[in-house]
């Protein structure tokens, strides 16, 4: 009797245990936020919120709140650069020269007023520092005549400045203090500055937001600026967490996150009517290449077999697979910038045409290898459907692709390198300006990627050095419009998608609004 | 000492060898092309040295208990260990207590009850517990118990923006027990359970399989029945003469479970936004973030040494005829 009854004890007593964990659980299962805190789940690439290192999406979330820059953007409108720091602006005619006028009533978390030494100081650590954001001011010597002007000066024609300087990784920090914490501008700035921890800590800007905690994989807090300048935030505490897509999406149904911004286009429309989801197109740009460089692929280099797999491919389909709110990149420019090209120009699907360009080109079912990372997930999207999809369309043709996908630590050394047959990757926006993407001309960082060597297409590359020294916004339009055109006709690299971009948010945040530079601006939600 | 060098060794050579560059994983899509920018990344890391050199390097740091420094988080290492290993750490630890307890008492309660209706849902549920993958069960619980039920927060140490009290032993909930931070100690505790109950739930099964099967082979031994027969009262029987001897496998067991859950528990840390070391070593592999990659590789290598040494001493402990001497 005794030897059943002592275990069904036994038994109860786990059961019961479970139930008491259980029961613990539910003391803060619903951790709903209060009015003045706006939880953000976002899948963290964070490394830092030292506005002159971090390049990252996350971290451009965090800094955009931390510090001002000089210009900034309204909304999404990323087309003009508006007033921040700098009152306003002028640049030269030929776009070497660009004055900036400071506003004299901002002042850092601190107390200091914001003056022209912090912007030089901000300005030449930042490119002395030789960290991922560094290009961003190559070229071009920051000078202040006075405390309240700034002056760039560029050694070469350079008119995306106004649409560089409002990058977070250009906010201005307090020089005073950075410096006292280790920090310096100076040349050897990538050895000698020591205030990263400094920054991880404690925010040194004039921005709407002051850090209150900051961790690379768990969540960053931030509270208001008592000494803001501008219009006081309406969230008195912003909360940016690190949390997988899965997770995002039972957060912001629940609204314990008011803000989920990794989630897919399938996502996304499981998530219930009582959300607000926006769904655009991303400024990232999926696009595939054929190797220009005759020593890597005799067959990509053929002119002829370059057109079969462009003709060939299956655009509709393509961005169908990516989901709604993608569309069809018409040139390598994204839609959202100046000079892209419209919809009606973009490349169609025409079988009889790649068929004979394939005749033409003298192989006769080809074999080739499309290389791509296999372990990143841009705007909802892994590679390996697209990649697949390819290989469909490219077989219908007669050409065999192989699949090689790899993680991207180890595909990104071949793609850099130059030695992909076939490559399938993406452009995300350093800058929102058409001259960004002049890197995809022959001789140029991904032309060369692509095995397109200075030299290749001469007509095409004067239209690049043409748009470099324009300045007149219509003028470089039509440029930037014509060089894509010819690209799309004649070169290696071919635009695919953007895919759509999902920000799902829950409906008490209003003025929602997402921005291809830093993602979404915290101050701006009420 | 040896074992220590052997160790550092394997983990830089086979860390070296993955195909792939630093600073291309880790360098911007612009900055890989700025020559200044990956000179300056590869002095900063060391990476322009030669190999064998970067290796003495490393070993005599490590001597000075200098991990090096993270390419991803930019913090020393040792910074990031101390951050993350107590996350795993309190996790891990609660995970092995829910097994434990349940483990053996559900494995007790099923060889007491062998072919009993009791036992036959046992050994299914538990056939059951050991099938399904950790991270599907994560998905499902974080569904059901979080979603569906609203019983436990979804991911994440404490509520979003709660921080945490000053480290003392970087485990939440005693941290705030020390503070007397009750407020932070309920956060913790609501946060711990559901992940540390998947995670749990595969050793729970592994342990009641285990220890079912070793009670039952104790069991039929004649001093069980000398016990009985001696008019001991069940407990005494249970407790003293049959766990005795039952628990020294299913310590084993345990041992390599626990040094299982604090070194696997990368896809419950994800899906449950638990910064600990699972996630801390996904990212520093997915980079090739290689000093951040060697500093979990020992850290990994630590814990089983001192799990295997820890399930020997339990086993002169539990019995007395393995002592030495």
């Amino acid at each position: 009797m005794r030897i059943s009854h002592s275990p069904q004890r036994l038994l109860t007593g786990g059961i019961g245990f479970a139930l008491l964990l259980m029961a613990a659980c539910g003391t803060s299962g619903n951790q709903g936020s209060t009015s003045k805190t706006l939880v953000v789940d976002k899948s963290f690439d964070m490394k830092t919120a030292d506005p002159g290192r971090e390049f990252e999406i996350s971290g451009s979330i965090v800094v955009k709140g931390l510090y001002d820059t000089l210009l900034t953007f309204k909304g999404s409108d990323v087309t003009k650069a508006v007033p921040s720091l700098a009152s306003s602006y002028d640049g030269s005619s030929d776009a070497t020269t660009y004055t900036f006028h400071l506003r004299h009533d901002v002042k850092f978390s601190d107390g200091t007023p914001l003056t022209s030494a912090d912007v030089v100081f901000s300005f030449n650590r930042m490119k002395n520092i030789k960290g991922n954001p560094s290009f961003l001011l190559a070229g071009v010597t920051t000078t202040a005549p006075d405390p309240y002007t700034v002056v760039l000066t560029a050694d070469a024609p350079n008119t995306a400045i106004p649409f560089i300087v409002p990058n977070p990784a250009l906010g201005v920090v307090n020089s005073k203090v950075v410096k006292a914490n280790g920090g310096t501008d100076a040349v050897g700035a990538d050895k000698s500055d020591t205030a990263e921890p400094f920054l991880d800590k404690t925010s040194a800007g004039s921005g709407p937001y002051i850090l209150q905690s900051f961790s690379t994989t768990s969540q960053v807090v931030m509270v208001t600026n008592p000494k803001y300048w501008g219009t006081p935030p309406a969230y008195s505490k912003v909360v940016v967490r690190n949390v997988v897509a899965a997770t995002q999406s039972l957060d912001v149904q629940k609204n314990v996150a008011q803000i989920a911004l990794d989630l897919s286009p399938d996502q996304a429309s499981s998530l219930g009517s009582n959300l607000q989801v926006q769904q655009s197109a991303s400024p990232n740009v999926f696009f595939m290449f054929a190797n220009a460089n005759p020593s890597v692929s005799r067959v990509t280099s053929n002119k002829n077999f370059q057109d079969a797999v462009r003709y060939g491919l299956d655009y509709a389909g393509l961005v169908q697979l990516a989901g709604k709110g993608a569309i069809q990149a018409a040139g390598i420019i994204p839609s959202l910038f100046l000079g892209a090209l419209p919809q009606s120009d973009a490349l169609t699907r025409d079988l009889t045409k790649a068929k004979a360009a394939l005749a033409a080109s003298g192989f006769t079912n080809p074999t080739v290898t499309l290389e791509y990372p296999s372990d990143i997930t841009v705007n909802g999207l892994q590679f390996q459907p697209g990649a697949e999809r390819i290989q469909a369309n490219l077989k219908d043709v007669g050409i065999n692709v192989t699949l090689a996908p790899a993680p991207v630590a180890s595909s990104l050394a071949n793609y850099r390198a130059g030695k992909e047959v076939l490559g399938y990757w993406l452009w995300g926006p350093d800058f929102p300006d058409p001259s960004d993407y002049l890197v995809f001309l022959p001789g140029r960082l991904v032309g060369l990627r692509a095995g397109w060597a200075a030299g290749s297409d001469p007509a095409v590359e004067a239209l690049g050095k043409q748009a470099e020294t324009t300045v007149a916004d219509s003028a470089r339009a039509a440029l930037y419009q014509q060089i894509q055109k010819e690209l799309d006709l004649h070169g290696p690299i071919i635009p695919l998608f953007q895919p759509g971009q999902v920000i799902a948010a829950s409906n008490s945040v209003h003025n929602l609004t997402s921005n291809p530079t830093w993602t979404i601006d915290v101050a701006s939600f009420n | 000492m040896l074992l220590g060098v052997g160790i550092t060794f394997v983990a830089f050579v086979l860390t070296h060898l993955v195909p792939g560059d630093p600073a291309a994983a880790n360098l911007g899509q612009r900055a890989i092309a700025d020559p200044a920018a990956v000179a300056a990344f590869r002095a900063h890391y060391g990476l322009d040295k030669p190999l064998p050199q970067q290796y003495l390097i490393y070993v005599t740091n490590l001597a000075h208990g200098d991990f090096g420094e993270s390419q991803q988080s930019h913090r020393p290492v040792r910074d990031d260990l101390a951050e993350y290993v107590p996350a795993t750490l309190e996790l891990a630890s609660t995970a092995i207590v829910i097994s434990l307890v349940l483990g053996i008492g559900l494995g007790v309660t099923a060889a007491m009850n062998r072919d009993r209706i009791v036992d036959q849902v046992l050994r299914v549920t538990t056939l059951a517990g050991v099938s399904m993958p950790t991270f599907w069960l994560a998905l499902v619980a974080l569904y059901i118990v979080f979603f569906k039920l609203g019983w436990a927060p979804s991911g994440g140490r404490l509520d979003p923006g709660q921080l945490p009290d000053a480290h003392v032993t970087g485990f939440y909930t005693i941290d705030a027990l020390l503070a007397g931070d009750w407020a932070t100690l309920t956060s913790a505790i609501a946060h711990i359970i559901l992940p540390a109950c998947v995670l749990a739930l595969y050793t729970v099964s592994l342990l009641t399989r285990f220890t079912r099967a070793s009670v039952l082979e104790v069991l039929g031994n004649d001093y069980i029945r000398a016990a009985r027969a001696k008019g001991l009262p069940e407990r005494i029987v249970i407790g003293r003469h049959i766990l005795r001897a039952a628990l020294v496998p299913v310590i084993t067991v345990a041992g390599v479970a626990f040094g299982s859950l604090l070194t696997g528990t990368v896809l419950v840390e994800t899906i449950f936004a638990w910064p600990g070391i699972g996630q801390y070593a996904y990212r520093s592999a997915t980079n090739l973030d290689l000093p951040a990659t060697m500093g979990v590789s020992l850290f990994v290598a630590v814990v089983y040494i001192t799990v295997n040494f820890v399930v020997d001493l339990l086993y002169g402990i539990i019995d007395p005829r393995i002592r030495v001497g």
